[in-house]
């Protein structure tokens, strides 16, 4: 058969790519949790017939690799010829959709001519899914069942009929029905978005061109991603950590080790070594934990190339069963993203002795704390989630970024003083760096962030879900590792309590109290001898590091 | 005596210059390269056109000058005053990661380094309450440390300033008894919006910009005053309105988007005279693309907008703007694909066709060799364009690594082009909410009248119009505005229990400050009209929608007001809550100065004399092999001319493409419309 020339395999190429911006639009335009259309927490793609994926929106780089194996599992579970034109399907469950159960896939099978050719596929956070914790990410679940209700390939949408009595149950068992229900006809608006413009680039090059072309380009970015992972020195590297705990057996921090082989052009990571399944909801399913590494392995190589089901190719991923990044049934893992962050972070470091150039040291992962008074005859009842951004790892050839929000949280921007003192009876004291325990090196850690808040009126609770607590962002190369996040209680008062706990929650807060939290910097990168004059002159004009 | 105004637009690699005369409508148009000193450029331009200054009524200028200082970090050294405990704001800035995928991500770097960022102990409340009054010693210390420090410029930002400019007031003028001849910006001069660091970064980049802005233009006030200019010389503003030298200098951060504001404007305007209020105003230059819309005979405003990475909190066009034009370099990617812009050549050494040395392919060596330009008769003749050096180029860079022909690779260059410009329109379009069928396509800029037909049929647009003087239609744009001043105001307010007296008294005190700004910068005129906006949102959204007030809204209740909002947060997210609680989160009122408009001028009719001034070969991708196309000048086609595609259009400064299966017409003011032909 004639190879489909390289001009028309291009256009093609943008076109899907286009298609999925497109859906991108049509989701933020349509969603009504704010988790969507501000946070952004959610990924789309287009799919071949056979569930590899053709093209990616935005979105957390996680979800969109969890999008193909979803389709694919749909495919196994229903057969290829289980789909009709006009079914829109739900999937969570975390074995074989990636993440956790409040990350819902909704995806359309797309048909041209009576043929199954392609799916349109989205992930996204919903509002709520009725676990045991509103709006999801529960701190302290024992199985995959106390977190919500599970879709296993369910037709919502049957050949265009939508189904009535399973949309009511679905809004009967959550505890936002008009957010999710908004959110479900986005997503579907979506899915169809993407079939739509699929089926008008079939109308004009026809099915069978697109696949092939695809096919051109999938081998395309195959070879290049070969080429790519050709240039890293042959050998086998290795990286572990101890995570603080799972969020139920509080005294007991947990090892992720992974292994990344790299044998000519082809990578292996092997997570043998991991602890296995631990009892709280820090489990990373499997499907989840080989796209993440997907995503590392490209934004190391191939950091610009819009992504498809090519690139990864050349990378096995693997695990034994039933460890904390291959959790099995009924684990649970609804705060799954805490090793999500880790498998980046430790790939990372663990490519770090083979391609020093391009591997950052680590950042600090996670802070995220609730402001909140429920009983109202303390005052009116408010809530306020705020994640404490906090310092980047060195780059081997720069400073780290200083005060950004852990990789996880995306392009989640935090909120403006001007705005929480308008909203919240809090007061911001200082937003400022955290000038202690960013990382020395060449090139130092960025800085944490100190954020300090006086009560403004009685009875505010608070509670923080940390990570960092135990273990440090660790520096490479010579780089010293950074400090540890905190939060310090009733601060300048008798009272005064440092706060080391990973998940916590205390207060009562009267006014007049003061509470501080503080994140801690990244690690640094090379020997600090080597640091350049000029960076060092930077840091003590600046104040950044006192004269000795 | 005659009535000349000027419309004078500085733009990255031409000063255009367009006269209008009041009494006859004639236009002339002058261009020169913006090279060397930008006061020399501006008066050859004047001489060029034979203008007598000591009767010209008025000149309105565009510039590009404070983007390029902030896009080239060429800015004032600046120090920040602000409040205890927040001095790392204006580095902190919102923490998001824009690119998710980049473990080397990091935000623009400060343009006030943190030595330069000095904390005094103040404190307001979200009220505007003092909590904490200013210290003066501090203050005054503050203002020798900076004095010590020779910044150039002061900004003044306090939390809260935006309810209560009392402290940055008081520190104002604490800084004019210390030190007079440092030039300050506070905050709440520049913006009474919340959120710190988007109204920190806004006043650091009025005074960044400050300084060089008022030698230009103060240099210039001179020259022209030397010259016994009498009449006034206005600023185009990033609104699309113009201002005075005064404002213009105190808050160089308005006008950022001078430069494209003149084209969207001009199109609105050419809109209104041709009955078409649905308007997608396209720009295509060397290097960008700059899309807006224009609904219903307005451009699409939007209260913020980021260069270069960073916010700026002022009222401004919707203008998207991407890395594509002639200039654009074609390129391979990681897997072999082949990728045209956003990086483009300078122009030095521009395209390798211009044969001054750039080696790289771009999509104006592409046209060359496709036959849509005429190498000797590039811009009038002024330049002409080497085949040899754009073949070397597309050979190398492109045709020979993917095994096509020249002609192939040329035609596929130009197609991607193309569709990156057409998912642009479609995007701003969908994304705000419209299809893109509703509207006629205004192309302008140089480069604009070779894409116009490709985005015809790629979008489905009714047509597309290519004005009259296309590379210089901006400059006649400036012509079109009027005097504009905006205030806005946060003021967070629950819609339910806010009653129409209530609204009506903000928007009292909202009005008489406008009224204030507007005077004192001079612009008084006879006419003048006023509007309100609501910044107005559902309970618990972050994002606003922009909602007008009438003043019959203003009446018994709020509920038009209310029903609005569910109209228009329909037409932007498709979506209506009307049982939702919602609130006002800003409010904005703006006046203009209305000022006389140029009134297109007919052209003589067709006459039945024969256009054609040749034929050339071209291809275009999709059509088999080279097709013959007359090549038709622009200045002989009187108005009812039509032409069939294939055919090419040239006139001084721009070439026109009709496509096969396409007309073009001559309208009765010398616009070319192309359409589809009817089958």
């Amino acid at each position: 058969m004639s190879k489909i020339d390289p001009i028309t395999t291009q256009v093609i190429r943008n076109a899907l790519k286009a298609a999925a911006d497109e859906m991108m639009i049509s989701l933020i335009k349509t969603a009504h949790n704010p988790l969507i259309y501000e946070v952004q927490d959610f990924g789309l793609a287009i799919t071949n017939h056979r569930g590899e994926m053709l093209a990616e929106g935005s979105g957390l780089p996680g979800f969109m690799g969890c999008l193909g194996p979803t389709v694919r599992s749909g495919i196994r579970e229903l057969g290829a010829d289980g789909f009709a034109a006009g079914d829109i399907l739900l999937a969570n469950e975390p074995f074989e959709t990636g993440t956790h159960i409040s990350d819902t896939a909704v995806y359309m099978p797309i048909f041209y001519e009576g043929k199954l050719v392609a799916f349109s596929a989205l992930m996204a956070h919903w509002a709520d899914i009725g676990g045991k914790t509103p709006g999801g990410w529960c701190p302290d679940t024992t199985d995959v069942h106390q977190e919500g209700l599970i879709f296993f390939h369910d037709k919502l949408v049957d050949a265009g009929a939508l189904n009535q009595t399973f949309m009511r149950f679905i809004l009967k068992n959550v505890r936002f029905p008009d957010l999710v229900h908004g959110d479900l006809n986005a997503m579907i608006a979506a899915c169809r978005t993407g079939a739509k413009r699929y089926l008008a680039l079939c109308e004009r090059y026809g099915a069978d061109t697109i696949q092939r072309a695809m096919d051109q380009v999938f081998d395309q970015s195959e070879a290049m991603m070969r080429a790519k992972i050709a240039e890293i020195p042959d050998g086998s590297y290795s990286a572990r950590v101890f995570m603080d705990h799972d969020g139920v057996a509080l005294d007991k921090p947990y090892k992720i080790a992974v292994t990344v082989d790299v044998l000519g052009d082809e990578m292996r990571i092997d997570w043998t070594g991991t602890a296995g399944a631990v009892s709280g909801p820090t489990n990373h399913p499997f499907i989840g934990t080989v796209a993440m590494s997907e995503t590392v392995l490209k934004s190391l190589t191939m950091p610009h190339d819009p992504m498809n089901h090519g690139h990864t190719r050349p990378l096995t991923v693997t695990a034994p069963d039933n460890t904390a990044v291959s959790p099995l049934y009924p684990a649970p893992t609804d705060s799954y993203g805490y090793v999500a962050e880790m498998v980046v972070h430790l790939i990372v470091k663990a490519l770090s002795d083979a391609i020093p150039d391009r591997c950052p040291a680590a950042s600090y992962q996670m802070f995220g704390c609730v402001f909140y008074r429920m009983d109202p005859r303390h005052g009116e009842p408010f809530i306020f989630i705020e994640p404490l951004d906090g310092g980047g790892g060195a780059f081997p050839h720069a400073d780290g970024p200083s005060g950004l929000v852990f990789v996880g949280n995306g392009n989640a921007p935090n909120t403006p003083t001007e705005v929480i003192e308008k909203r919240y009876p809090l007061r911001v004291l200082r937003h400022t760096f955290n000038l202690d325990g960013a990382g020395e090196g060449k090139y130092r850690g960025g800085f944490g962030v100190i954020r300090e808040y006086e009560m403004l009126e009685d009875n505010i609770l608070i509670q923080t879900m940390n990570e960092n607590t135990i273990d440090r962002p660790w520096g490479l190369h010579g780089g010293g590792g950074a400090g540890l996040s905190r939060a310090i209680a009733w601060a300048g008062s008798e009272r005064e309590e440092i706060i080391t706990q990973r998940v916590y929650l205390y207060g009562p807060f009267d006014k007049g109290d003061i509470v501080t939290q503080i994140s801690t910097g990244g690690g640094g990168w090379g020997d600090p001898a080597d640091r350049d004059e000029a960076l060092i002159q930077y840091d003590l004009r600046n104040g950044y590091v006192k004269p000795e | 005596m005659s009535r000349q105004r000027l419309a004078i637009d500085v733009g990255g690699t031409f000063v255009d210059f367009v006269s209008l005369d009041e009494e006859t409508g004639e236009i002339r148009i002058e261009k020169s390269p913006s090279f060397g000193s930008l006061e020399a450029r501006f008066f050859e331009g004047i001489d060029s056109l034979a203008l007598d200054l000591t009767a010209l009524k008025t000149i309105i200028h565009g510039s590009t000058m404070v983007i390029n200082t902030i896009v080239q970090e060429k800015g004032a050294r600046v120090g920040l005053i602000t409040t205890k405990g927040f001095r790392d704001v204006l580095e902190l800035g919102r923490g998001n990661r824009e690119e998710i995928y980049n473990l080397f991500y990091r935000p623009p770097a400060p343009l006030v380094e943190r030595y330069l960022r000095l904390e005094v102990s103040e404190r307001l409340d979200a009220r505007g309450e003092i909590v904490k009054p200013l210290d003066e010693r501090e203050a005054r210390a503050a203002v020798q440390e900076l004095k010590a420090e020779a910044v150039e410029g002061i900004a003044v930002v306090f939390l809260h300033s935006y309810v209560n400019p009392v402290h940055e007031e008081r520190m104002r003028e604490l800084v004019e008894a210390a030190w007079p001849e440092v030039a300050v910006s506070i905050s709440s001069e520049i913006c009474r919006e919340w959120r710190e660091f988007e109204r920190s970064s806004t006043t650091v980049l009025n005074a960044y910009t400050k300084p060089k802005l008022a030698r230009y233009l103060s240099a210039i006030g001179n020259a022209l005053a030397r010259r016994r200019f009498g009449g006034t010389l206005s600023i185009m503003q990033s609104s699309g309105g113009i201002t005075s030298l005064r404002a213009a200098r105190e808050g160089p951060i308005r006008t950022i988007a001078s430069g494209p504001a003149g084209g969207v404007i001009g199109a609105a305007a050419l809109g209104r005279q041709l009955g078409a209020g649905n308007l997608v105003a396209a720009d295509v230059g060397g290097t960008t693309f700059d899309v807006a819309l224009i609904t219903n005979g307005k451009p699409l405003e939007q209260t913020e907008h980021r260069i270069n990475r960073r916010p700026v909190l002022q009222p401004t066009i919707d203008i998207v703007s991407i890395g594509a034009g002639g200039g654009s370099i074609a390129w391979l990617d990681d897997s072999g694909g082949l990728r045209i812009g956003p990086r483009s050549v300078e122009a030095d050494p521009g395209p390798a066709c211009f044969d001054m040395g750039g080696k790289e392919a771009t999509v104006t060596d592409a046209q060359l060799l496709l036959g849509y330009l005429d190498p000797d008769y590039y811009l009038g003749e002024r330049l002409r364009l080497n085949r040899n050096r754009a073949e070397l180029a597309i050979h190398e860079r492109v045709a020979a690594p993917l095994e096509l022909s020249l002609l192939d690779a040329a035609a596929g260059i130009v197609h991607l082009a193309n569709m990156n410009m057409a998912y642009a329109i479609r995007n701003i379009t969908i994304e705000r909410g419209y299809d893109p069928r509703e509207f006629s396509l205004v192309c302008y800029g140089g480069g604009g009248g070779l894409f116009a037909g490709f985005l015809l049929n790629e979008l489905g647009v009714a047509s597309a119009i290519i004005p009259m003087n296309p590379a210089t239609f901006s400059a006649w744009g400036l012509l079109n505005a009027d005097y504009r001043e905006d205030y806005a105001q946060t003021c967070l307010r629950s819609f339910d229990d806010l009653s129409a007296e209530e609204l009506k008294e903000e928007l009292d005190s909202l009005e008489s400050e406008v009224r204030r700004r507007f005077a004192r910068n001079g612009l008084a005129t006879d006419e003048a009209a006023l509007a309100f906006h609501a910044a107005m949102r559902y309970h618990g959204q972050e994002h606003t929608v922009k909602v007008p007030i009438f003043t019959g809204d203003l009446g018994a209740d709020l509920s038009a007001l209310r029903r609005r909002l569910d109209d228009y947060h329909e037409q932007a997210y498709s979506l209506r809550l009307p049982e939702s609680a919602a609130e006002i989160v800003s409010l904005q009122a703006s006046i203009l100065g209305i000022l006389g408009k140029p009134v297109l001028k007919p052209v003589a009719a067709e006459n039945g004399q024969p256009a054609i001034k040749g034929k050339r070969d071209i291809v275009v991708r999709g059509y088999a092999g080279e097709m013959r196309a007359a090549v038709h000048g622009r200045e002989r086609m009187g108005s009812g001319a039509k032409v069939e595609g294939p055919a090419i259009i040239e006139e001084w400064t721009s070439t026109a493409l009709i496509l096969p299966d396409q007309q073009a017409a001559v309208d009765a003011y010398g616009n070319l419309i192309i359409k589809r032909a009817q089958p």
